[in-house]
């Protein structure tokens, strides 16, 4: 098929021209073939007529009414005539006898002969009836075949369009490859190179835009790195030349530098989870065994912070998923629990299977969030109460948008809520087994 | 009469449509060079044969007219047997055949315009017939058209099959003209299909045009088919291969 229009227009015309010329075809023949029964007919009321006029008395049935007037005297009539005349003026006219309703014709060859010739109006009518019915007939007929065959040739007209659309709906999020299809019109030629130009061009951006970000970060984070050396390095020295007023700025350029890194480490994890680049090693493991792992690399901050933290639940919870995200997912949560949670606080862990996936709850006595931000605090770089949260803690606002992206690429979901403590906040992600 | 317009033009179109049809789908890719190399002989021939009719027929006993037909039926046969086996003259070759088949239908058709009798026919029902006919043979050889393309997309044995039928039915049209001048042993009868399927019919119009339907075969036309149509087969094996080297 190389043009759909010039498929679609010779196909339908060419069925239309058969499918109408084969019909008129067909009523040529049935209209001529009822014509010619109505022709005999005529042919044998004829004959039959003649024979009563050497049969006196008969009463054969005619179907017409017949009357032969000469000199004003009634000397022939069919059996259907009356015998007053049936008809008082020349030519054709209908009139009501016999209790039915008729077609007349009268002629006056000579002064002296008047024939009179009747026929019902009814009969006419269904020999008329017959003759047109059978013309009409097969065009009805025609009717349906030609719907259903316009049906099927539009359809085989536009699958190219069908299949090109299915490969569409198909692709995933991160496949931007070429779309390719056989045999395809000239109309939709066009479409389809915009399409993989398209494509092309948006691979492009997104591999520079997941290069740019990769690179800046990765950029960013050795001379960050120099510059906590150094600052740790003058700190010591500034402490050891008694400079001892200016540690507070010391401490605070130190937790700067801090925030950074974290905020550095965090967008580089967020550009590896993002749904639309990682490409997912699923692997059988123990999720209770990676929550266990987590907490290990947890512990010397949570000590720090004299927390209390509790594995509940499941002591092993097999499921299908990427080892790196899920021990990601799990650090960001345990991460943001101890973070943001007092000292002395207390954080709980608790894994189970509800309805077929795989639960894990994380919840804390610390602040808690407010209901009306749980929408929000999924966006990138969003953090409740902005740089003054009450617990004084720096954070990226990155740490549960990757949580989501890696629950998403498990196509599991998280939800927030309150602690079952008196405040703190409960995270609950679900994940399929 | 209309109805006898329709059918004439149907019985002589037909054939040459479907086979036009076939052959441009093998040379798609040079339609318009196969419809020049087509139309070139085909118009010299038929114009040499319609005003040489009367002489024609009077040749030969009275059979000058049928063995002439029978010459082209089986030349038309001949030449798409070598189109299929030969890559490098196969457009032609078709082409050729094409004009053989259009001397014979369109020499009918001119004598069946021109005949003394049609002086008596109300030109309207002849003009009406010859739409009527054109219409329905070329609608079902643009339907046909696109058949074969799909089929030979996806289904080349088919196409080769189709091809070798309407091929063997050129030389089962010239069995028949060769029975009926007696230059052709007859035999006995194969079979009787004239109640269910009748030559006359638009279907038997159509598998006449399409594989030389008969309703009443003998014997040597029966040999004769099958005996051409493993030929030509044999000669298409390599169809598709030629067909891809000529795109």
């Amino acid at each position: 098929m190389r043009s759909l229009r010039r498929y679609l227009v010779t196909v339908l015309i060419a069925l239309f021209t058969l499918i109408s010329f084969l019909a008129a075809l067909q009523s040529y023949r049935q209209s001529a073939s009822r014509a010619e029964a109505l022709f005999d007919q005529d042919l044998q009321v004829l004959a039959s007529s003649l024979a009563q006029q050497y049969q006196a008395g008969s009463q054969q049935e005619l179907g017409l009414a017949l009357q032969v007037w000469q000199n004003n005297q009634l000397v022939y009539r069919s059996p259907l005539a009356p015998e007053t005349p049936m008809a008082e003026t020349e030519g054709f006219t209908e009139h009501n006898f016999a209790g039915k309703r008729w077609r007349v014709f009268r002629q006056t060859p000579t002064a002296l002969l008047t024939v009179i010739v009747a026929q019902p109006l009814q009969q006419r009518q269904q020999l008329a009836d017959e003759v047109i019915t059978a013309s009409i007939y097969p065009v009805v007929l025609s009717l349906p075949l030609q719907a259903l065959l316009i049906w099927l040739v539009v359809s085989k007209a536009l699958s190219p369009i069908k299949r090109f659309s299915a490969q569409l709906a198909s692709k995933k999020a991160n496949d931007l490859t070429a779309v390719e299809l056989e045999q395809v019109p000239a109309e939709l030629d066009q479409m389809l190179k915009t399409t993989n130009l398209l494509f092309a061009r948006l691979a492009d951006a997104f591999e520079r835009e997941k290069r740019f970000a990769s690179d800046v970060a990765h950029e960013l984070r050795t001379p960050l790195s120099v510059l906590q050396v150094n600052l740790h390095n003058a700190s010591q020295q500034w402490q050891q030349s008694g400079m001892a007023d200016s540690q507070d700025s010391m401490l605070a350029l130190q937790a700067g530098v801090e925030r950074m890194s974290a905020l550095i480490e965090q967008i580089m994890l967020l550009n590896r989870t993002n749904p639309e680049h990682f490409q997912a090693r699923t692997e059988q493991l123990d999720l209770a065994g990676l929550c266990r792992q987590v907490v290990a690399d947890w512990y010397p901050q949570i000590e720090k912070k004299q927390q209390q933290i509790e594995l509940l639940g499941l002591e092993h919870l097999s499921l299908k998923g990427d080892a790196f995200a899920l021990r990601l997912l799990v650090s960001n949560l345990v991460g943001n629990a101890s973070k943001y949670t007092q000292a002395g606080g207390a954080i709980q862990l608790e894994l189970m299977t509800q309805a077929g996936k795989a639960v894990l709850v994380v919840q804390d006595n610390g602040p808690g969030i407010p209901p009306e931000e749980y929408s929000r605090v999924f966006d990138r770089f969003y953090r409740v109460g902005g740089d003054r949260h009450q617990s004084g803690t720096l954070g990226s606002g990155l740490g549960l948008a990757i949580v989501r992206d890696i629950a998403n690429l498990h196509q599991g979901q998280v939800r927030l809520g309150a602690a079952d403590s008196v405040s703190g906040l409960k995270v609950t992600v679900e994940l399929p087994l | 009469m209309l109805i006898n317009t329709v059918l004439m033009f149907l019985r002589e179109l037909l054939p040459l449509f479907l086979l036009l049809a076939t052959l441009l789908v093998w040379h798609r890719s040079q339609w318009r060079r196969f419809i020049l190399l087509f139309s070139l002989p085909a118009i010299l021939m038929l114009t040499l044969f319609s005003s040489n009719m009367l002489w024609i027929s009077e040749q030969l006993d009275g059979f000058g007219l049928e063995l002439l037909y029978s010459l082209l039926y089986t030349g038309c046969f001949a030449l798409l047997c070598v189109a299929a086996a030969k890559r490098n003259a196969a457009m032609v070759l078709s082409a050729f055949a094409c004009a053989c088949l259009l001397s014979i239908n369109g020499s009918n058709l001119l004598l069946y315009i021109w005949l003394p009798t049609q002086g008596n026919t109300d030109p309207s029902a002849l003009l009406l017939g010859m739409a009527l006919g054109v219409g329905i043979g070329s609608s079902i050889a643009v339907l046909w058209y696109y058949l074969l393309t799909e089929l030979k997309q996806w289904r080349m044995l088919s196409y080769r099959l189709l091809l070798s039928l309407l091929g063997v039915r050129q030389l089962m049209m010239a069995s028949a003209l060769l029975i009926q001048s007696d230059w052709l042993p007859s035999g006995p009868r194969l079979w009787q299909t004239e109640q269910w399927l009748p030559e006359q019919s638009e279907l038997g119009f159509f598998l006449q045009a399409l594989l030389g339907y008969e309703a009443t075969p003998v014997l040597s036309q029966g040999l004769i088919y099958i005996a051409g149509l493993g030929l030509l087969l044999w000669c298409s094996r390599n169809l598709k291969n030629n067909i891809r080297s000529a795109q």
